[in-house]
C-alpha cells in the first residue's frame, strides 16, 4: 500500500448540519492543568482531513492524550477552539458524541459482562436497537475474531481479545471518526496487518481515524503523521515527506531526532 | 548451589512493610481507620451512657381526697397528691398533668404513658387501712413498643407509690396501647433491625457498584458517548433501587415468614416505606461515591455511616433521653426516621396520615441526596 493514497473525496458522507472541510480542526488550543503548573497543550493547531488516517505521535507527556480528550469533549480547554465534523466542541459535544468512537488505552470494557453484553451496552448508548445490533455484530465479530467468544465473560479474554472488543465497542455505531489510543498494542502481528487493511477499507468509506501511538511502525501506515512535543505540533506530513525532510529511513529515527533533549517522564 | 530458606522472616517483614506503606499512602483510609473508631465509640458512649430519663408521661390525678367521719377523728387524706409529688421528683419521667381520656396522645407518640388516679383513690385506701377488703387501682395506659421505656415508667410509678404510701397494696393495671398487645422483644427489635440492615447493605452494595465504574477505566469512555451525567446517575439509581427492593423483599419475608412478626398496619405501606427508605440510601451512596477514590474507600463509608446511625436512631435507647445536643444530631439521621416509620407501621398500625411527618422528612432527604448527587456527579475528566 502506498504511503500517499489518492482519495476520492466525493464519496465522503456529510450530514446536513456537519459541514466544514476538516474532520477535526483545532486552533491555538491551550490546556493548563492545576492552576498553571502544568501546560499540557501550548497552542496546538491540528487539521485532520475527512477520510484520512492520522497518526499523532510523541513521547509520553507530549500532550497526545490531552489533545484527544479535548477533541472528544472529555475535558474543557483553557483557551483556543475545536471543531469536530463542523461542530464546536465542547459546546456541541453531545452531537459529536454520536459521531465518534473512542477505544481508549485502558481497555475500558466491563469485565463482568460478556462480549456481546459489552457491545450491547455501548450500542444502546448510541440508540441502536436489537436488530441493528445483530446485523452490525454479524459484520464486526468475525473481522475481529470474536464470533466464537460472544458469550464469554470479558475477564476471561486475553489482553489482545480485550483490545479487539474495545475497538468493536467503538465501531459498533458506525462512527465518522475513530480514535485509537495505542489500540493495536497487544495484538499479534498477523492480526494487526489484517486490522490495518480493514481500517484502510473503512477510510475508503469515509471514516476518519486518529491513532495515537508510540509504536512507530503504526505511524508508517498512516496517511499523515503529526509529531507532538511539549504540547505543540513540531512536525507534520505524510510519512514519506517527514522522513525525506530529515533524511532518515524511518519515522522512528525522526521521532528520536526530534525528541532529543526532552525529558521523557513516562 | 544457592540455598534458599524455606521460611524467611525477611520476606515476611517485606510483605508487612509493603502493606503498611500501602495503608500509609492512602491517607483517606488511614484517617478513616483512626477517626472511625473514635467517632463510633464517642457516639455509642453518649447514646448508651445516658440514663433513660425525662420520659413524657401524662397523669390525671382525679383523687378527691377523703376525710374520715368526725367520729373517726376527722383526718384528711390526699394520697393522689402525695403520689403525684413523688412521681414529679423522679428523673425517669417528665410528668404532664392532664385529662386521662386524652390517652390517644400515647397512640400518637406524644406521651409514652397515661396514668389515671381514680377519684376514690384516697377513700379506698383509707377504708382499706380501716380493715375493709378493697383495692385501689391505678390505670396505666402504656406504649410497650420500647421495653426499656416501659420498664422505666412502671419502675418510676412503683417507686413513687412506695415513697408516698408505703407498702399499702395498690394494683397497677397496665393497659397496652396499639391494640392492647404486649410486644415481644423480637417484635420491638425487628423494625429497628430492618432499618439498620437496609441502611448498611444498600449503602454498601451501592457504593461498591458505583465506585467500580470509576476504577474500571470505563468512565472516560462514557464521557465520549451521548450518555449524560444525569442519565448515568438515574441509571445507577434505578438498578440499585431494583436491588434495594429485592433486599427489602428478602428481609420482610424472613421477618414475617420465619419469625411471624405481626404487622399491625398495612403491608403495602410497609413495603412502600421500605422502598422509599432504601432509595434515600441509594442516592446517598451515589453522592458519597464521588468522595471515594477506590472501592476500598467506598466500602469503608458504609459502616462509617451505618454504625453511628444505629446509635443515634433510638433503636438502642430512646432519642428523648439523649443529651439535648445529641438529640439534635439524631434528627438529621435517616435511620432515626426509618426506625420511627418501621415501628409505626409494624407495631403501632399507623396509616400514611399518621406517618406523614416522617414520610415527608425521608422524602425530603431523598430529594436532597439526589440533588447533591446531581450537583457533584462528574460529566468529564477532572484534572
Amino acid at each position: 500500500m502506498g504511503m500517499m493514497v489518492a482519495r476520492d473525496r466525493s464519496n465522503i458522507e456529510r450530514t446536513a448540519e456537519a459541514t466544514g472541510e476538516y474532520a477535526i480542526e483545532t486552533s491555538e488550543l491551550v490546556k493548563v492543568y492545576k492552576e498553571g503548573q502544568i501546560k499540557a497543550l501550548n497552542g496546538l493547531d491540528l487539521k485532520i482531513h475527512r477520510g484520512e488516517i492520522y497518526a499523532l505521535i510523541g513521547a509520553n507527556g507530549s500532550g497526545k492524550s490531552t489533545a484527544i480528550n479535548l477533541i472528544t469533549g472529555s475535558i474543557f480547554p483553557t483557551s483556543g477552539s475545536i471543531r469536530v465534523l463542523g461542530y464546536e466542541v465542547p459546546q456541541k459535544r453531545h452531537l459529536v458524541a454520536t459521531q465518534i468512537g473512542v477505544a481508549p488505552q485502558e481497555y475500558a470494557i466491563y469485565n463482568d459482562l460478556s462480549v456481546e453484553q459489552n457491545i450491547w451496552f455501548f450500542a444502546r448508548l448510541q440508540g441502536m436497537n436489537r436488530t441493528q445490533l445483530e446485523k452490525r455484530m454479524a459484520e464486526l465479530l468475525p473481522i475481529f475474531r470474536l464470533d466464537e467468544r460472544r458469550k464469554t465473560s470479558a475477564n476471561e479474554l486475553s489482553g489482545g481479545m480485550k483490545r479487539r472488543l474495545s475497538v468493536v465497542c467503538a465501531l459498533i455505531h458506525r462512527p465518522k471518526i475513530l480514535f485509537l489510543d495505542e489500540a493495536t498494542v497487544g495484538i499479534d502481528p498477523v492480526l494487526r496487518e489484517f486490522f490495518w487493511d480493514y481500517f484502510r477499507a473503512l477510510c475508503g468509506e469515509g471514516l476518519t481515524i486518529v491513532v495515537t501511538s508510540h509504536v512507530m511502525d503504526e505511524a508508517e501506515r498512516a496517511d499523515r503523521v503529526g509529531l507532538m512535543r511539549e504540547g505543540k505540533l513540531i512536525e507534520e506530513g505524510t510519512p514519506g515527506e517527514v522522513k525525506c525532510r530529515h533524511s532518515v529511513e524511518s519515522i522512528e529515527e525522526v521521532f528520536i531526532k526530534l525528541s532529543k533533549g526532552v525529558v521523557i517522564d513516562g | 548451589m544457592v540455598k534458599v530458606k524455606s521460611f524467611s522472616a525477611l520476606r515476611v517483614a517485606a510483605v508487612c512493610w509493603r502493606v503498611m506503606r500501602q495503608i500509609s499512602r492512602d491517607r483517606r483510609t488511614l484517617a478513616m481507620m483512626l477517626i472511625m473508631p473514635a467517632v463510633i465509640m464517642l457516639i455509642f458512649g453518649f447514646a448508651l451512657g445516658g440514663q433513660v430519663e425525662h420520659i413524657p408521661v401524662l397523669v390525671e390525678n382525679q383523687d378527691a381526697g377523703y376525710t374520715l367521719p368526725a367520729t373517726a377523728g376527722g383526718e384528711s387524706f390526699h394520697y393522689g397528691d402525695a403520689l403525684l409529688t413523688s412521681l414529679k421528683t423522679d428523673d425517669r419521667v417528665a410528668v404532664h398533668e392532664g385529662d386521662y381520656f386524652s390517652k390517644t396522645a400515647v397512640d400518637k407518640g406524644t406521651y409514652f404513658a397515661a396514668i389515671d388516679v381514680p377519684a376514690n383513690f384516697s377513700q379506698i385506701l383509707a377504708m382499706k387501712s380501716d380493715g375493709q377488703n378493697l383495692n385501689a387501682t391505678i390505670i396505666v395506659y402504656v406504649d410497650s413498643t420500647s421495653p426499656t421505656t416501659e420498664a422505666s415508667v412502671i419502675g418510676a410509678l412503683q417507686t413513687a407509690l412506695q415513697m408516698s404510701l408505703g407498702s399499702s397494696g395498690v394494683t397497677v393495671d397496665e393497659q397496652f396501647a396499639f391494640g392492647g398487645t404486649q410486644f415481644s422483644g423480637l417484635d420491638v427489635s425487628l423494625p429497628a433491625i430492618i432499618a439498620f440492615v437496609l441502611t448498611f447493605l444498600v449503602l454498601l452494595i451501592s457504593l461498591i457498584i458505583v465506585s467500580r465504574e470509576g476504577t474500571s477505566g470505563t468512565l472516560p469512555r462514557l464521557y465520549t458517548t451521548p450518555l449524560s451525567a444525569m442519565e448515568r446517575l438515574l441509571g445507577y439509581a434505578l438498578a440499585l433501587l431494583a436491588l434495594g427492593v429485592l433486599m427489602v423483599a428478602v428481609v420482610l419475608a424472613i421477618c414475617i415468614g420465619i419469625f411471624g412478626v405481626v404487622v399491625e398496619g398495612s403491608f403495602a405501606l410497609l413495603f412502600g416505606v421500605a422502598v422509599l427508605y432504601a432509595l434515600v440510601h441509594v442516592f446517598l451512596a451515589i453522592f458519597l461515591s464521588n468522595f471515594a477514590k477506590n472501592e476500598l474507600q467506598a466500602v469503608q463509608l458504609a459502616p462509617l455511616i451505618a454504625l453511628p446511625s444505629m446509635a443515634l436512631s433510638g433503636m438502642l435507647i430512646p432519642v428523648s433521653s439523649f443529651p439535648d445536643w445529641v438529640e439534635g444530631i439524631a434528627h438529621f439521621v435517616p435511620m432515626y426516621y426509618g426506625v420511627e416509620l418501621f415501628q409505626g407501621v409494624m407495631l403501632k398500625g399507623y396509616s400514611v396520615g399518621q406517618l406523614s411527618f416522617e414520610l415527608g422528612v425521608v422524602t425530603l432527604m431523598a430529594v436532597i441526596f439526589l440533588a447533591l448527587a446531581a450537583i457533584t456527579v462528574k460529566d468529564r475528566i477532572t484534572a
